[in-house]
């Protein structure tokens, strides 16, 4: 009997969860006479590609999915190779007056920003530096927003490998850098690429800098163009839920595949931009 | 650790090893000094400075008596406050239905924390659909089983929008709650379960006693995280109600957005945005203390 409410409690919670995301995949799959029926139709519909078509053929939301890859993926690279240096230098070098544990306070202190605190003046400035609309400007402000997050990850993943392993390589005749590169980098590239993987969430999902420092089709990201569009009057809710779902299927695959490390992961505040 | 008979190549490393050290931090410490400090400073300067260029205190003395500002700062409190409850009452309620082995259970747990991960975009997109009054999914469902829905306008009425941006937002996040108190949870031993058991003590007190007592690290960590988000909470609303209707949603961050963005305010926008830091830095300061207790205990 017990049982029995457990798994009623949790198959409620469940569809809590899940419906809405369901409705929304379900709208961007509708001829509009269906979209909006009272009832509402959960099921029985004749499935349509045309808001699809709309969206990324007539709209330009094929340019925003673009834009939105690329600026995602060039943060994430200049994030984990920059960081990962970093992290390797505080998780094996005692520096004096304990500086090194400092610096990595401080370097997650930065994390903590509210983003609106630096959006204002990095707008100013980057309108300064002509930047304002450039898919630059936002690559330079994502890799800044994931540096403190791979700095700690990856630091808790380089604690974990003994140093025994690079110091028997350095007496073999390994200098400090080759033996990061030949013994350690392969140990972490599960923690890695998970860190890879969660700055690639953190960039596709970043919607506050993406708004403030982009408003031209070249530049813009995916979810700064739906929000343009929702915002407007006369909304094409298939066109906007067509994007939707294509904004969101990226992001579930990378979520699937770093499960094992969302708990490290998102105490060092990842996937919340 | 053996002693090393030889110390001069060791020296002679340790030196070489500081230098690689500073090599290999620097261009960290170069990227997120010119994103947050430099930021930082340019931004107590715009603040300080009137337009005409002058040295004025003007943009903090006008906070005090900004009634938008206070009413944001208040709904900023009131939003945190209430879906914090619920986040974590319904996270804490759902991650002890998960704690014990149970078929199915990693299927249950993965599939909750899809909401989690959407991006706020999504969020605000699913919420619309179904929130809308005339053809959302919510009205059409009540007016389907034949209920009056005028009165039902969600996130077009003034006494309902908050309750609406909330409840997104408690929908995304609870699964953050749940997985962080779960992960707890399940690292908290066996032996204070059984010797409970043997003191013959209630499911309630064994909660109270033992499972409180030894999850409040996870709870504290979970809730000093999801306090910040909160405080700073800009996208979901952005998207569901832009702070409306007229200004019943409006919060810190979104106010702060409008008087830079909009009305090209900046000094006065940036005037706000210390006072949203010093908050928030209070409460990361604890988060922060939090983990290097926690860090140096190992």
């Amino acid at each position: 009997m017990k049982k029995i409410a457990k798994y009623f409690v949790l198959l409620f919670s469940l569809a809590a969860a899940l419906l809405p995301v369901y409705w929304l995949i379900t709208i961007s799959f509708k001829h509009e006479v269906d979209q909006f029926a009272v009832p509402p139709k959960w099921f029985w519909f004749t499935p349509t590609l045309e808001h699809y078509a709309d969206a990324f053929v007539t709209r330009s939301f094929g340019q925003y999915l673009l834009n939105s890859l690329f600026v995602a993926f060039a943060s994430t690279a200049c994030a984990v190779v920059i960081g990962t240096l970093a992290a390797y230098a505080l998780a094996r070098f005692r520096l004096p007056a304990n500086l090194d544990q400092r610096l990595a306070l401080w370097i997650l202190s930065t994390r903590m920003f509210p983003a609106i605190v630096t959006a204002v003046p990095l707008f100013v400035i980057m309108r300064d530096l002509r930047l304002v609309n450039t898919r630059l400007s936002l690559i330079v402000v994502y890799t800044g927003f994931n540096l403190p997050f791979v700095v700690w990850m990856m630091r808790g993943f380089f604690a974990e490998i003994p140093r025994d392993l690079e110091e028997a390589a350095m007496v073999d005749g390994d200098s400090r850098l080759g033996a990061l590169r030949r013994v350690v980098l392969p140990l972490v590239t599960p923690g890695l690429a998970a860190t890879a993987v969660f700055c690639l969430i953190v960039s596709w999902n970043e919607f506050l800098f993406g708004l403030v420092l982009t408003q031209t089709d070249a530049a813009m990201t995916l979810p700064v163009g739906i929000a343009g569009r929702v915002t407007q009057y006369g909304i094409k809710w298939g066109a906007m839920s067509a994007a939707a779902v294509v904004a969101m299927i990226p992001i579930l695959a990378f979520a699937m595949s770093v499960q094992k490390y969302l708990v490290r992961g998102l105490s060092l505040g990842a996937v919340k931009g | 650790m053996a002693p090393t008979p030889d110390l001069t190549p060791a020296m002679r490393r340790s030196v070489s090893d500081r230098s690689l050290a500073c090599l290999l931090l620097a261009p960290t410490i170069a990227v997120l000094f010119a994103l947050t400090i430099y930021p930082l400073i340019y931004s107590i300067k715009i603040s300080l400075q009137s337009e005409s260029g002058n040295w004025t205190l003007q943009n903090f003395t006008r906070l005090i008596s900004d009634h938008f500002f206070l009413s944001a700062l208040a709904h900023t409190v009131v939003y945190a406050a209430i879906a914090l409850t619920f986040e974590f009452l319904i996270g804490l309620g759902l991650a002890l239905l998960l704690s014990a082995q149970m078929r199915g259970r990693s299927v249950f747990r993965s599939l909750l924390l899809v909401p989690m991960m959407l991006p706020a975009v999504v969020v605000g997109v699913v919420w619309r659909l179904i929130l809308n009054s005339n053809f959302g999914a919510l009205n059409g469902t009540i007016k389907g089983i034949g209920i009056n829905t005028d009165a039902l306008t969600w996130t077009g009425s003034p006494k309902l929008a908050m309750a609406s941006v909330i409840v997104a937002d408690v929908w995304q996040w609870t699964p953050f709650m749940f997985l962080i108190l779960l992960a707890g949870l399940q690292a908290i031993p066996q032996e204070p379960y059984e010797a409970a058991l043997i003191d013959g003590a209630s499911g309630w007190q064994t909660f109270r006693h033992v499972t409180l007592p030894l999850l409040k690290p996870a709870i504290l960590i979970a809730l000093l995280l999801r306090t910040m988000d909160l405080l700073r909470v800009f996208d979901q609303i952005f998207i569901l109600t832009e702070g409306g209707p007229g200004f019943a949603t409006e919060t810190v961050s979104l106010y702060i957005y409008r008087t830079a963005f909009r009305f090209s305010n900046f000094g006065y926008a940036a005037a706000m945005s210390f006072v949203l830091l010093l908050i928030t830095n209070v409460i990361s300061v604890g988060y922060i203390r939090f983990l290097r207790t926690n860090e140096a205990r190992p």
